[in-house]
């Protein structure tokens, strides 16, 4: 059977159309680095010279306080601690990167704990070129810096207040909200795997470097 | 004759819209290279490590926490590894599936009016469809915790390259082929 030339080209060509379209609207949401890991640590840790990363593999014990106290499962059994000290061996403070993945892709953030434990920075690592208006919109409310001072186990209820007050929209509200799920997750990691039963950055052995 | 309709004799229009698709394609396919290349990885190893979960398996846990530590150089620090995780690769499939069901049927639309065997014609079609099939076939096995499936992921990808090269191929001879009948008759 053979079709006429001329139907077949205005078939061929709506063809030709529907990828195009629907490439429009369904494009694969790659991931956005919004700063890197390194500007992170030696942007937030002024006063380091020299730099150490803590690599700590997650135990039984250890697992089963985070899943108590903080409510989520790590995505991965090995969390990494970066920390800074300064010319007399003192630790000035500790990064980490807790994400949060969700079916928009992942949302990190570089969370500095100075040397008193408590947050001193939260900066935005990660997101997708879907996400990233969202939680740049959220971060234009100021949310970030109301997570200072808060130490592990604390709920950061001003940041989330302020995002709720906020007229930014559905999304950046929710982004809002994925990066305090971040926040919260470091928190507790940090509580736990670092700062150990209550030692502040600086402790030793099962927390501190 | 094999195939529908012939596209060495389709008129001017099909003949343009056939090779125009093929070449904003391979365009765009050159963008996916690299989108892989940074993304994923060309070697199995780097596509496992994108797609296998780091799960934490409570049993293989050992009782307590251990720690190792070493000095950091910062301008040397090593870029973190793109991992996809099931939600994000929920998303990738409902996309990437359907866009390669698509392409696969507009390429079978151009290998129908080439001329070639039915079996040539039937394996080239298979493939089209088969591969875009087979990378996410290995991907979801990765994420299943079968790493030795990224050679899946690869080979389908190299597959598609292939299927692209030969129907290119095969337009470019039919729309740049002297069209002897036409030319008899004029």
């Amino acid at each position: 059977m053979r079709i006429p030339s001329r139907k077949l080209a205005s078939g061929a060509l709506l063809a030709l159309a529907l990828p195009v379209l629907a490439g429009a609207g369904d494009h694969i949401t790659p991931t956005v680095v919004l700063k890197k890991q390194a500007e992170v640590i030696k942007a937030t840790l002024p006063g380091a010279s020299s730099f150490f990363l803590k690599k700590v593999e997650i135990g039984k014990r250890d697992l089963s306080r985070i899943e108590q106290s903080g409510g989520f499962e790590p995505e991965s059994p090995d969390v990494k601690f970066y920390y800074g000290q300064d010319g007399s061996g003192s630790t000035v403070g500790v990064v980490l990167f807790p994400q949060v993945n969700t079916q928009h892709g992942p949302f990190e953030v570089g969370l500095t704990m100075g040397p008193d434990g408590t947050v001193r920075d939260v900066t935005l690592t990660k997101a997708t070129v879907e996400t990233k208006p969202w939680v740049e919109k959220a971060a234009g409310t100021g949310f970030l810096e109301d997570f200072r001072g808060l130490g592990a186990g604390q709920a950061p209820t001003t940041a989330l207040e302020r995002l709720r007050s906020a007229d930014i929209g559905k999304m950046p509200t929710y982004s809002g909200k994925q990066v305090a799920k971040a926040v919260e997750h470091g928190l507790t990691l940090y509580g736990i795997l670092y700062a150990g039963s209550g030692r502040a950055a600086g402790g030793s052995s099962g927390g501190g470097p | 004759m094999s195939g529908l309709y012939s596209l060495r004799d389709a008129d001017r229009s099909v003949k343009l819209a056939a090779l125009l698709f093929m070449l904003v394609l391979g365009y765009a396919y050159i963008f996916a290279f690299f989108m892989v290349k940074n993304y994923a990885g060309l070697t199995p190893e780097d596509v496992a490590t994108t797609y296998v979960p780091q799960r934490v398996e409570a049993s293989q846990l050992p009782e307590a926490s251990k720690s190792t530590t070493r000095a950091l150089d910062l301008s040397s620090m090593e870029p973190e590894h793109h991992h996809v995780d099931t939600q994000l690769l929920i998303q990738d499939s409902h996309i990437h599936i359907m866009i390669y069901a698509i392409i696969a049927a507009l390429q079978t639309l151009i290998v129908l009016g080439l001329g070639w065997s039915a079996w040539w014609r039937d394996l080239v079609i298979l493939t089209a469809f088969g591969s875009g099939a087979l990378d996410f076939a290995g991907q979801w096995l990765m994420k299943a915790g079968i790493g030795g499936f990224a050679w899946l992921t690869i080979a389908s990808g190299w597959l598609m390259t292939a299927v692209y090269v030969v129907v290119l191929l095969g337009t470019l001879r039919a729309v740049f082929a002297k069209n002897e009948t036409r030319g008899a008759s004029a």
